[in-house]
């Protein structure tokens, strides 16, 4: 077997740690070795017909491509670092940016293989400790979440090794390394306390909620850190608070300030302190609570709730209003229960709800901090409401995967003549079901704070997103929906969602300009049902073949 | 409705398929009767799945003319497929549905409403005993339950051709009698059974007609009768085992007990 993983030769020499915390070593680096193969390997599925050589070259592929936009991602860092002798605000920010991006992914896309039950069966029937199980589980994060950190930052290294010295560069290199697990052992102490205060059906949804909270908490807070330095003659002054303590990414700030401009204030000291002790006091606690975690999801495992003999009549109703053709209205209608249903699903879509319903309101909130209200009610701010399309993106990339993806054969021996109403139908569901709740609520506030004049403002966005749905489809490799495993090593995607949203950003450009012509918003929603017209009818034309790879 | 048993439902003539290299089914001709229970047996890696697959449209890229119901497969024809019915070796199914969820999908697929896809569900999950599992995932079903609901889910469209591989997994013996008995009914009335498995027993009592596979070839094709008439052995699984030249189980046991004996000397 040749499986030099450069990660398993690293832990090796640590393996002194392992021991130290009751972990059996050997078991543990057998189990991590397994699943970072596993990764490595497409799982071949019952739709492909490829022959099997193909299939294990393709393995990792989208890792590494996805790696590519967290390094580009990373360079709205690099003006921070470029700035001058203001370590602890540069740093700071620095720090803040990086935990927002960390942590976005971490609680989206890894919160599945946290949470994972599957190897249950398989390890648990083994002798092996659940202590060793969840480290390894862990250290299966650690190592994805280490390498995205290091491509998000990989750039501001460079800048900061050539432009501030080495002494900078390390205490940057050694800082990313623990933020990175004060991240991951915070978001699995957040799960942690979940699993252990709830049970049953009410704990699954607990959790997607903790994720859109989360992601809102995460959003909010990476406001205030900006907030808390306030420009004053030219000189950023940090203003301290008792809630500042709070803000873990500005405690990374302080050393830099403490070691390389001497300045030692009492406040800076204490966070530099707070920057090692916390990481390390949380990191004890997690390795303590381990065994509970792994005995706690347990839970998870339960299916014992029996849904109510719920009435089908009003989704079949919906169905046949929203769906034009039989086979539309199927796939609409097995959309939305899978979408009810599917666990990993929800894990992974949650926290992209949750920024959609945020950002058109942190946005908001920004302008109203500088400008006065009434300057804000008057003005064009509504715009922001562009935002809600943060969801789409990720729901077309997630829309693929299942956890019961060998169920796809039904594909195949059904009598289904062509794609097209699948995905139609999918889609569709999927606006339903997650997009016009939200996009409701957006709008229905926004009405409230802009008045009644934006209406045709709101209908040419909602449109606007309807046509992103099908360009977003177009844009992304496609596959069937539920069809597909969930795998660590295709996860990292949801990055690519930042930048879809530049789309998103040309449709309220065209928006913002047609504005200021007479009639132009009208126009405007012409066009955009024109184009929702013809793509929503020739937009998901394709062969079986390019569905089935 | 006996008169149809002359009627060819299903025709495979020069049938080959290559995964990669190698050929795993070589020149395959079969023509199967309407009203037949056909036992499709054979070793492990014979390439009984995959004809089935062929046959469903699973695995494309093979040689050969396949004629289902007069109809020729291939070329994106689908219509085909709604006189089929398909349980398949390991019961995969969309497990985060209820059993109701899951079969008015797959029966809406076939082609029927959802009302008659509901209330037809309903009426075979209560002859099977689970109707008060209807609104239950079926992720906490038992693997029997599953089962039943795969069988299920494969003959609510009322198909005239049944591909059933090891459709008794997992099964008691109550409900392996009931399913026998469901077969050999709707075989009377003229539906076509691809039956496989590797329990020799239930293959040899309810088949028509016995084919037997091996290195994806056919080797044997007849009445149980006949096979037994042709190789002088008493029982299928004994036929089984000479038509594919297996007869060293004592001795591979015997390695296979003794390796797992083994102790390790080398230990510090």
């Amino acid at each position: 077997m040749k499986n030099n993983f450069l990660f398993l030769q690293l832990l090796d020499r640590l393996s002194f740690f392992f021991r130290w915390f009751n972990v059996d070593y050997p078991a543990f680096r057998k189990i991590l070795q397994v699943k970072l193969m596993m990764d490595q390997r497409r799982v071949s599925t019952v739709l492909s017909n490829s022959s099997k050589k193909n299939r294990e070259r393709e393995g990792g592929n989208n890792f590494s491509k996805s790696l590519i936009f967290y390094g580009l991602i990373g360079l709205i860092m690099l003006p921070f670092i470029f700035m001058e002798n203001q370590y602890f605000f540069q740093m700071s920010m620095i720090f803040a940016i990086l935990s927002f991006l960390v942590m976005t992914t971490l609680i989206s896309e890894f919160s599945s293989v946290l949470l994972d039950v599957r190897d249950k069966n398989i390890l648990f029937s083994k002798p092996v400790s659940r202590k060793t199980i969840n480290m390894a589980k862990t250290f299966h994060i650690i190592y994805y979440v280490l390498i995205i950190t290091f491509c998000i930052t990989g750039p501001s290294l460079i800048v900061a090794l050539i432009k501030h010295g080495v002494l900078f560069f390390f205490l940057f290199l050694i800082e990313i390394i623990i933020i990175s697990l004060l991240i991951i052992v915070l978001t699995g102490l957040v799960y942690l306390l979940v699993l252990k205060f709830f049970d049953g059906e009410k704990l699954k949804d607990i959790i997607n909620y903790v994720q859109i909270i989360l992601s809102i908490v995460l959003a909010v807070g990476y406001q205030l850190v900006g907030r808390l330095f306030v420009l004053v003659d030219k000189q950023l002054i940090f203003t301290p608070k008792w809630w500042q303590f709070f803000i873990f990414p500005v405690w990374f700030g302080a050393p830099f300030e403490v070691l390389l401009n001497h300045n030692t204030t009492s406040l800076l000291i204490a966070f530099s302190l707070l920057a090692f002790v916390v990481p390390i006091g949380a990191i004890l606690i997690y390795i303590k609570l381990m065994p509970s975690f792994e005995k706690n999801m347990q839970k998870l495992l339960n299916n014992q709730a029996k849904s109510k003999g719920r009435s089908y009549k009003f989704i079949n109703r919906v169905s046949k209003l929203l769906c034009a053709s039989r086979e539309e209205q199927i796939f609409f209608k097995f959309a939305y229960s899978m979408m009810r249903r599917e666990r990993e699903f929800k894990l992974k879509i949650y926290p992209s709800l949750g920024f959609s319903l945020v950002f058109p309101f942190i946005f908001l909130a920004n302008s109203l901090m500088h400008d006065s209200y009434q300057d804000v009610v008057n003005g064009k701010l509504y715009y922001n409401s562009y935002f809600c399309a943060f969801i789409v993106p990720s729901m077309i990339m997630m829309i693929k995967f299942s956890e019961k993806y060998q169920g796809s054969w039904l594909y195949k021996t059904t009598p289904i003549h062509e794609v097209t109403p699948i995905f139609k139908g999918v889609f569709k569901a999927f606006l339903l079901k997650l997009f016009i709740p939200v996009y409701c609520v957006v709008s229905i506030s926004y009405l409230f704070i802009f008045g009644m004049r934006i209406i045709p403002d709101l209908i040419a966005v909602l449109l606007g997103i309807l046509l992103y749905v099908v360009i977003c489809f177009k844009g992304m490799k496609q596959s069937l929906p539920f069809s597909k495993k969930f795998e660590v090593s295709s996860q990292g995607q949801g990055i690519i969602g930042f930048f879809l949203m530049l789309l998103v950003g040309v449709l309220a450009g065209i928006h913002f300009l047609l504005s200021f012509i007479n009639y132009g918003i009208y126009i405007y929603i012409c066009l955009l049902l024109i184009c929702n017209y013809v793509l929503w009818r020739k937009g998901f034309t394709m062969s079986w073949h390019k569905v089935i790879d | 409705m006996l008169n149809n048993h002359n009627e060819v439902a299903v025709s495979i003539r020069n049938l080959e398929m290559y995964y990669g290299d190698k050929k795993v089914l070589n020149n395959i001709n079969l023509d199967v009767m309407k009203g037949q229970i056909v036992g499709y047996i054979g070793p492990n890696g014979a390439g009984k799945s995959t004809t089935v697959k062929i046959l469903l449209g699973l695995i494309e890229g093979y040689d050969g003319e396949i004629t289902i119901l007069g109809e020729r497969i291939g070329n994106g024809n689908v219509e085909y497929k709604k006189k089929i019915g398909y349980v398949p070796e390991i019961a995969e199914m969309y497990e985060n549905l209820s059993a109701r969820e899951y079969l008015t999908f797959v029966g809406e697929l076939y082609g029927l409403s959802f009302d008659h896809a509901d209330q037809k569900a309903r009426e075979l999950m209560k002859s099977f005993g689970l109707e008060e599992m209807y609104e239950t995932r079926l992720t906490s079903y038992s693997k029997g339950m599953k089962q039943k609901v795969l069988l299920i889910s494969s003959l609510l469209h009322n198909p005239e051709i049944l591909f059933l591989d090891e459709p008794l997994s997992g099964l008691d013996a109550n409900s392996v009698m009931v399913i026998k008995e469901i077969l050999a009914q709707l075989a009377a009335q003229g539906k076509t059974i691809f039956y496989s498995s590797h329990i020799m027993e239930v293959v040899e009592k309810i088949s028509h007609r016995i084919i037997l596979l091996n290195g994806g070839e056919i080797v044997a094709d007849g009445t149980f009768e006949e096979l037994k008439e042709q190789s002088k052995e008493g029982s299928l699984e004994e036929i089984f085992n000479q038509l594919t030249g297996f007869n060293e189980h004592k001795e591979i046991a015997k390695d296979f007990v003794q390796t797992i004996q083994e102790v390790e000397h080398n230990e510090k």
